[in-house]
This record gives structure tokens, sequence and C-alpha cells, in this order.
């Protein structure tokens, strides 16, 4: 507790007092601030208590916030009063949002100046297109990665004579109407909450090459519309709707009382679109002698398959710390992107490496053959489908989570009956827009880079 | 119990066995799940016998999320927050109620309107204040011109700081106003006869004696309920603890609970987190257990 | 209100609010009064700059319809809340009052509700309220399709009041069973002398007496479910299925602590407090005048 009527000396004597706070006993000390929480909190942990064993210089001191919308809103009242941690954690979606502030010293920069060499191209160009700015710097290093995988049951596709994924939309239509026939009550387990705007919107268009919004998806400036109402996600939903209706697709979300992953793990249901990350959960949640794998998301025929997406959270480094900060904050994130820790990593979590040295190590190392991540390859594989981007290799439009929320009431209003398909599609559309055209008068004058 | 009435009584026992049911439930699913492995948990309906690794998970609960240093925390939090707003609450009623001036209504309802607006909404400002508890008294004296004033013929520049962050000040000072606890002591003492004013003004007791020595005892029911429900409230606030201590020493039992809870595409391990719920909830049951015996049959008649 | 008999040191009198006013001041109005400012201008979250817009900001949400539900949805939600968690509370309060056999166990456990962390609220009402998992499903199993709350919006109205209504049955029946304390036994014991039956003291002698925690509790429910609930509907709802639960204050914390619009979310504060001050205003005009002080 310091009450202090403080002269210009006492306030050098002050920050002198708090840079010997940074220094506690000869390390440097830094926050690191993050939204993970669960068992993955844990391992975050462990990888910052490896990183303060490995050297004696520096000591990370790394703290949960609970979840990702908690770590950006507690760090921007924190950089606002001026106390803000060197490090934080910020959600896929939140990117733009960091992008357009002045608060962070990008990474690339970073590194450059605490000479660091670091080869960008290095990154898996899925993960690297959907966090670079529209010249191709990061700002940001990736951290926790996943994408959205088709994971379906082996002993069921047996039962309908089938040992392969289908690998269009119309196969698994097919697919799922024989199942229903061989008896299974939900072929295909999907929700239709502001969440699963991921898997069914936003992967869906980036595989099947659709747009989301003009301007390349929002890369290309803030004057950016949506235009998801008039692309091939219009029949998704109206094929979605319709295996609903059959029973062929049932909607399985915690309000119904068993949500999609455990009820693919419970051989209730026999397909889920879900991310990588729930990879290891199956693995431990799913009966012994069940036997399932993963696929790439399908995509409609005639369509030739784009890299899916990315999602996940990046990590950013703030202004306003000092040198000796910077020196600590770029030695961890140098670790961290070490082959090693990617390993370490993907082994207690579901997430994948985010770098082709990573996944070289990885496979050198036999990680995927092993029969408890066989088939996270397929995530690698997904993420690098096409040389060429999609149109979607990533979404930078603003306000992006109600947006999210949007598409979550239009599906809820089409799947309650209460209005059409396309009617609900262009509502999700109108209201969306108009939280575009919000954001965009929000930071008038700023320069997306 | 005033008269014999079996059927009445009977009537009376089974509805406040259904509300015993109905209040347990909830708990008892807790306990349940947290008897469970992550298999078992997870699995849809969950079975509802209990199952063998209760103690195995509080162990795991406790380790993982560091409880016990915690749980010290949270209880000289929650008992500082509630000691405070019990105490304060009982000023403020004192003087709205006791008391005439001008503005007491205005201070009254200034008061209230602090229920309003949730913390979450003005985070940012509010963490400002956190981090320099004297920075609005700054801003106005910068805005005042008082700063440039004493510059100008001292040569000292007025800085004025009081940082609140990771310290007990910070975790309990900013939410001891409390809106709830004016309005009940308010209305409490509005139920009691002017003659006890009387009687005391009569004595020649001073208004603080007449507090002390008359109010006070009076309020003790009244100040067992609210000091309960207050310490029940403080310990399961989130969002302030979290901020205000970035540090662990200082975390709270219920910001390391959130952490246990599972997110997305995490391990869906609910029966740690539900054991952790155990652990950090029987705290403030047992408070409420302990609160009874302050709950005494009033002395004060009041008439009708 | 005011009482026949003051103190009339009124330096002691000001004197005895100043610690009060003081945190207020420093910890609510002032933080407050700049986030309610932001209602006026588009703030950017990591700050650098704001523009001011007038009242555009009210004007726009005002001329959605969609804001207009929202209002409704809370209004429905809090008059619900409410006139359940009061009137489960004063019955199961005066019944324990009767102090029949064991009346220590239920005043303890009916306290609890209050304790239960809001993570695991959400957890346990999930599972109690779920169609396919919990007790409800023996009911769908009878009559197939009947509750969904995934899909109804009704019904999943319906469970976040239950849920939220369990929580405050506890912080209720605290406070009544204070109140009744307060009342001595001799006057019960009379009136039962003079053979006048259980009902009827409930509403010639508890009730009247009861008046002035019965109207504390009004408006603190009122003004806790409309100012408070967002955490139930985060947990269980999100605001669906298609804003069948988008309370006002819901509103409010998505938008401005999840969504960042700073600014939109001030606005919706500002439209909040009026609904709720003007609310309890009414109360203390209309309803305090039935209050029973002595």
């Amino acid at each position: 507790m310091k009450l202090s009527l403080l002269g210009a000396t006492g306030a050098a004597a002050l920050l002198a007092l708090l840079s010997a706070n940074a220094f506690a006993g000869g390390k440097t000390k830094i926050d690191f601030w993050y939204g993970n929480s669960g068992d993955i909190s844990k391992r975050v942990q462990e990888v910052c208590q490896h990183f303060n064993e490995s050297q004696k210089d520096y000591e990370i001191v790394c703290t949960s916030q609970g979840t990702y919308a908690g770590a950006v809103q507690n760090t921007i009242a924190a950089y606002r009063a001026g106390q803000q941690p060197t490090i934080v954690q910020v959600f896929d979606v939140g990117t733009l949002d960091l992008m357009l502030s002045d608060a962070y010293y990008p990474a690339s920069k970073l590194m450059a100046d605490e000479g660091y060499k670091v080869d960008w191209n290095n990154y898996l160009p899925g993960i690297r297109g959907y966090y670079a700015t529209s010249k191709g710097e990061m700002y940001s290093f990736p951290f926790n990665s996943s994408t959205a995988l088709l994971y379906w049951n082996k002993d069921a596709f047996q039962k309908i004579g089938k040992t392969e994924a289908p690998k269009t939309w119309e196969e698994a239509a097919a697919d799922m109407k024989a199942l229903k026939d061989a008896g299974y009550a939900c072929p295909l387990g999907f929700n239709i909450s502001a969440d699963e705007s991921w898997q069914l919107l936003e992967q869906f268009s980036a595989v099947n090459d659709q747009p989301l919004a003009t301007k390349d998806n929002g890369y290309g400036g803030l004057d950016a519309e949506l235009v998801f109402n008039k692309t091939k996600f219009v029949q998704y939903v109206t094929d979605l709707k319709s295996w609903y209706d059959q029973g062929l697709a049932v909607l399985k979300s915690k309000e119904s009382g068993e949500e999609m992953v455990p009820a693919f793990a419970s051989g209730h249901c026999q397909m889920i679109l879900t991310s990588v990350g729930d990879h290891g959960t199956i693995g431990r949640t799913a009966a012994p002698d069940m036997h399932w794998s993963v696929a790439m998301l399908p995509t409609y025929a005639g369509i030739e398959r784009k890299s899916s997406l990315v999602g996940g959270a990046s990590l950013w480094v703030l202004q306003g710390k000092s040198k000796d900060e910077y020196k600590a904050a770029a030695a961890f994130l140098n670790f961290i992107a070490q082959p090693e820790q990617a390993l370490f990593w993907s082994t207690v979590t579901g997430y994948i490496p985010v770098t082709k040295t990573g996944y070289d190590f990885m496979v050198e190392k036999g990680f995927y053959k092993d029969p408890k991540y066989q088939g996270r390859e397929i995530a690698i594989a997904s993420l690098t489908a096409s040389d060429k981007l999609s149109q979607t290799h990533g979404t930078r439009l603003g306000g992006f989570l109600q947006i999210r929320n949007e598409v979550a009431n239009g599906w809820q209003a089409i799947f309650a009956n209460k209005v059409s398909v396309q009617e609900g599609i262009d509502q999700m559309v109108e209201r969306g827009n108009g939280i575009l055209r919000r954001f965009e008068a929000t930071y008038k004058g700023k320069q997306l880079p | 119990m005033v008269e014999r009435s079996p059927i009445l009584n009977l009537i009376s026992q089974l509805l406040l066995f259904l509300g015993l049911l109905s209040a347990l439930l909830p708990f008892a699913i807790i306990a349940i799940a947290a008897s469970h492995d992550l298999r078992t948990v997870n699995e849809v309906p969950m079975p509802l016998t209990p199952g063998p690794y209760f103690w195995d998970n509080i162990v795991e609960a406790w380790n993982r999320a560091d409880l016990g240093p915690k749980i010290v925390n949270s209880i000289v939090f929650a008992a500082g927050v509630a000691l405070g707003k019990v105490f304060i609450a009982a000023l403020t009623a004192f003087s709205i109620v006791y008391f005439r001036y001008w503005g007491k209504m205005v201070v009254f309802w200034a008061i209230f309107i602090t229920l309003m607006l949730p913390l979450e909404v003005r985070i940012v400002p509010t963490y400002a204040v956190a981090a320099n508890v004297l920075s609005p008294y700054q801003a106005l004296l910068d805005i005042s011109g008082i700063t440039w004033l004493v510059r100008q013929a001292t040569g000292i520049e007025i800085a004025l700081k009081w940082g609140l962050l990771n310290s007990y000040t910070g975790l309990i000072l900013p939410l001891i106003a409390t809106a709830t606890g004016t309005f009940l002591y308010r209305q409490f003492f509005l139920t009691l006869p002017d003659e006890l004013t009387e009687a005391a003004r009569m004595d020649g007791a001073g208004a603080i004696r007449f507090f002390f020595d008359v109010l006070l005892p009076l309020s003790r029911t009244n100040m067992a309920a609210l000091g309960t429900i207050m310490f029940v409230w403080a310990w399961n606030q989130y969002l302030w603890p979290l901020l205000v201590t970035t540090d662990a020493a200082h975390g709270t039992a219920v910001t390391q609970l959130k952490e246990l809870i599972p997110q997305t595409n995490g391990t869906p391990d609910w029966h740690i987190a539900m054991a952790g719920t155990l652990i950090v909830m029987l705290p403030p049951l047992v408070v409420v257990i302990f609160m009874q015996r302050w709950f005494v049959r009033g002395l004060v008649a009041a008439e009708k | 209100m005011e009482k026949r008999t003051l103190f009339t040191n009124k330096g002691l009198g000001i004197a005895l609010v100043v610690p009060q006013v003081l945190l207020i001041f420093t910890f609510f109005y002032w933080p407050a009064g700049q986030a309610l400012y932001w209602a006026f201008t588009l703030e950017r979250p990591w700050g650098g700059g704001n523009e001011w817009v007038g009242t555009s900001n009210f004007t726009q949400l005002l001329g959605d319809p969609v804001y207009w539900n929202s209002i409704l949805t809370s209004l429905i939600f809090a008059f619900s809340a409410t006139v359940l968690a009061m009137g489960v509370a004063l019955t199961m309060a005066l019944l324990v009052d009767r102090e029949l056999r064991g009346f220590r166990v239920y005043r303890t456990v009916l306290v609890w509700p209050y304790a239960i962390a809001a993570p695991a609220l959400g957890v346990a009402f999930r599972f109690i309220l779920a169609p396919e998992a919990g007790f409800m499903a023996y009911l769908n199993h009878a009559f197939p399709g009947l509750w969904n709350p995934a899909l109804n919006g009704a019904q999943a109205m319906i469970a976040i009041v239950i849920a939220y209504v369990w929580k405050y049955i506890g912080y209720n029946f605290i406070f009544f069973l204070a109140a009744l304390q307060a009342i001595p036994k001799s006057l019960i014991e009379a009136a039962a002398m003079d053979g006048s039956g259980l009902l009827r003291r409930i509403r010639d002698i508890q009730l009247p007496l009861l008046t002035p925690t019965i109207f504390f509790l009004v408006v603190i429910n009122l003004t806790d479910s409309f100012t408070d609930s967002f955490g139930i509907v985060d947990l269980m709802t999100a605001g669906g299925p298609n804003r069948a639960t988008e309370l006002m204050v819901y509103k409010i914390f998505f938008d401005g602590f999840k969504g960042l619009d700073y600014s939109g979310a001030a606005a919706q504060s500002i439209i909040l407090m009026l609904l709720v001050i003007a609310l309890t205003v009414f109360q203390f005009r209309f309803l305090e005048r039935r209050v029973h002080y002595k």
C-alpha cells in the first residue's frame, strides 16, 4: 500500500521501485495472460514451468483469465491502466481487434530486434494465411492451433459395407440414409449454437472455396460486406435442414443434454464435425472396443478442395514494456517454437504443430504411428490441402463474435421452422452487415495492416 | 408450535421435505459427478449411483488448483467484505433514518443505483481506479487547475498514487459499499418504535451511544442474515478478484475453481471440476450453519 | 418515510454517510461515469480515440425490433423470477417458523442454494432439465418431444427462470426468516388463544409485520433479476434459441464484455438503468404506502 504525495524526485524513485520489481531475485519477471481453462490450462502452466526450468535469466508468470474473451477484456483493462502483461493470448477472431490497436509489438519486429532469426515461411500455410496481415507479415505467434475434421465410426460404416469416410456431401447423405436404415438413430450429430459457425459456416466455406465476405473476407479493408447468403452455404443449410427433418442429422447440444463429442464417443452418433482438439478426448472417453477415425471435411461434388482454416489462438506481445522484458518475451516465444515443445504440446493436448519443422520432428519421432494419435496427421493434410489458398483463408471481420451470434439466431429460427432457409440466411447477413458497419465507424480513419 | 393439528403439521412437514429435496438435489448431482472417472462422468445419462473415485478426484482438484492457501485468502477476503458491508451499511442507514439534512434522499438513491450496473460493463475504468485509487481525485485537481497552481507556486508536481493491485485492501475495499445492506437496515430501523429514540434522548444518551447500545443489539438477527448473504456473495465473486490479483499469492478459491472448468476442445474432466466445486462450496455452507446461533427471537414487541 | 423523533446533530448525520459515499464515488460513479460517457461516442476498446456521435447509439438500438424483444424478455423474466422466488421462500420461511420437528435442519439447508458456485449451478441444472439426459428424459419418454428447450424458446425461458429462482430462494428465505424471528411469539400465541387459525394468523399478524421485508425483497429481487442474471443465461442458453432468452443485461454483457462494443453496451446500460430506476421509483411511490412500519 503506497499512499504518497510525490515530487519529481519521488516519481523517479517510484519508477526505480517498479523496475526493481521486475528483477526479483536477479531474474527478469514477465506476465503471460491466457484464456484456457480446465486441463489445457494445466498444460499451459507446464509449458511455463519448462521454460522457467530451462534457463536462469527469466521467469514467466502465467495466469489463466478463465475464458478467451476474459483474457482479451482483462488485458484491455490492464493495458489502459498501464498494468498490462507482456504477453497475452488472443483467440483467432480477436486478431483484427489487436491489429487495429496500437497496443502490440509486432512479432516479426520483436524477434528481429532481439536477434532471433525466424523463418516465417516455416509456419504451415493455412496457419500463416490466417494470422498474417494482408501484406503477409506476422504480428503474433500462432499458439494452440486446430482445424475441423469429420469424425466417423468405423464399426457403423462397416455395417453398411463401407471402409472409408465420405468425401463429398452427396456421398455423406447416402451414407446417412444407409446408417439410418441399418438402425442407427443418429447418423450425423450436429449443433447450431454460435460455436458451430466455425465448422458449419467458416470451415465449410474455406474447404469449398466459398467467400464469406467481399474484400478478400475482410483482409482487404474494413468496408467488407458479408455475402454468404449467395454461396454454396445456402445449399448446405438446406441439406442440413432436410437431413434433420428426415432424422438423418440430429441436434446434439448442451441444452438437449448430450453434446456432440460425448454423443460420438458413446456411439450414439456415427459422424460429427468438430475440432482435431477433441481427438484426445474421444480417445479417452470412447469405449475401448469402438473403432473410429477422422477424415477431412467433405466438400460438395465438383468442387476442388481447398485448405481448411486454423482455429485457436495466437500470442501477442504488448507495447509499453522494458527492453529486458522484451528479451524475456522473445526467449519464451523462441522456446515454445522449438520442435520438442511442439511434440510435448501435441502429446498432452489435441492441438497440432504449427510449423513444418515441428511437424517433421513429430513424424520422425513416430508420434503419428502411435495408435493413440493416429489420424491427427489428417489435420495437417487438411490445412495444407491446396497450394493456392482458398477465398476463405481466414476471416478478418470486425465484431465477429456478434456475427457468429447472428448466424446462430438465424439457424435457430430456421430449424424451429420460423423462417425459410433463404430468409434465415439473409437475416444473418443483413444483421451481420450492420455489425460490420458499426465496427467500421468505430475505427474510422484507421488503416488495416 | 402453537396448536396441535396433526393434519396441518403433516402438510407442513411434507412441503418442507419437498423443499429440502429440491434444495439438495443439485448438490447431490454435483457430488455424484465428483465420484466418477472421466468416461463415466461424460456418459449420457450420467449414472446416478456414486462411483468409487470421489476421494481421488477431491485430491486431484485440491492439488491442481492449489486450494489450501487460496481458501485461506478467500476466507480473509469474504469475511472482510461481509464485516465491512454489515458495518458501513448500518452507519449509513442510521444516518438516513435518524437524522435530517439536505440531500439525504440523494445519498440513499445514489447508493441504490450502484446495484444497477454490473462490473462487467465498467471493467476498464474500474481497473484504472484499482491501479490508482487516487486517480479520480488527481483528475479533479487537474481539471480544477489546482495542480497547475501548486506547480506555479511551489514547483511541486502533485502526483497522487495509491495502487491496490495485489493486496487484500484492493480485494476488499471496492466491494464494501452496499445498497442491499443499507436498504435492509433502513427497513428495520423504520420498524423500531419512536419511543426508543425518545427514551434514549431523555436518557441523555448521544446518537453514537444510541447506535451502539440500542440499535446494533436489536439488529442482531438482521446482521446475521446480511452477514451470511454477503459472505457467500463475496466468496463467489470471480471477476474482481481475478483482475486485482495477478500474483498467485493473493488469488481466491473461486478464481482457481474457474480454471478447473473444462473448455471447449479440452478434456471434459467435469469430475475434477465438480470435486473442486464441492471443496470450494464447503466454507460458505459451514458459515450458514454457524450463523444459526444468531437467529434468536426478537425482544421488542412491535405494536400493531 | 420519516421518523417522528430524530437526532438534531446534522454534522454527525452527514459524517456517518461519508465513508460509503467516498466508496461509491471512487469505485462506482467515477468509473461508471466514464463507461456511460461512451454511450455518446464510438469507443475503441484498446483506446486511441473515440468519436462523439451524440445519441445515434440510442436511436440505433431503439429502432431495432430485436432490442424491444429483449426488453420484453427481460420484463417477463424479472417478474416471473421475482414472484416465484419470493412466493416459495415466503412459504418455506412461514413453515420453518412454526418450529416443527427438524426445523433447524430446514433452516440451514434451505439457505444453501445461495451458496452454490455459478459453474456448478449451470452443470447441475443442465443435467436436471436436459431432455435427453436428465429427469426430463423420463417425461420425454412418455410424451416424445414435449420438452425441448434447445429449440423451444418458451421452454428455454422456463429453464433459466427455474435455475435462477432456485438460487434466489435461499437468499429470500434467510431475510424472511430473520424478519419472522422478530415477531414475538406471545403475539401469535395470543391470537391462537383467541381461536384464529394458521392462515388467519399469517394474514392478520405475520404478513402485515413482514411488509417492510417484503418491500425490501421485492425491490432487490426485481433489480437483481434485471441486472444480475447474465451469468445464468451465459451458462445455460447463451440467449437462444433465436433470442428467446436474450435478456437486456445478457446482451450488454455479450456486446460489451465479449464483443468489445463498449459504446453499444454503454447505451444499453443507460436504458436498462433508466428502466430499473423507473420501476424502483414506482415501487417507493406506490408500494411503500402499503408497508406497515409500525
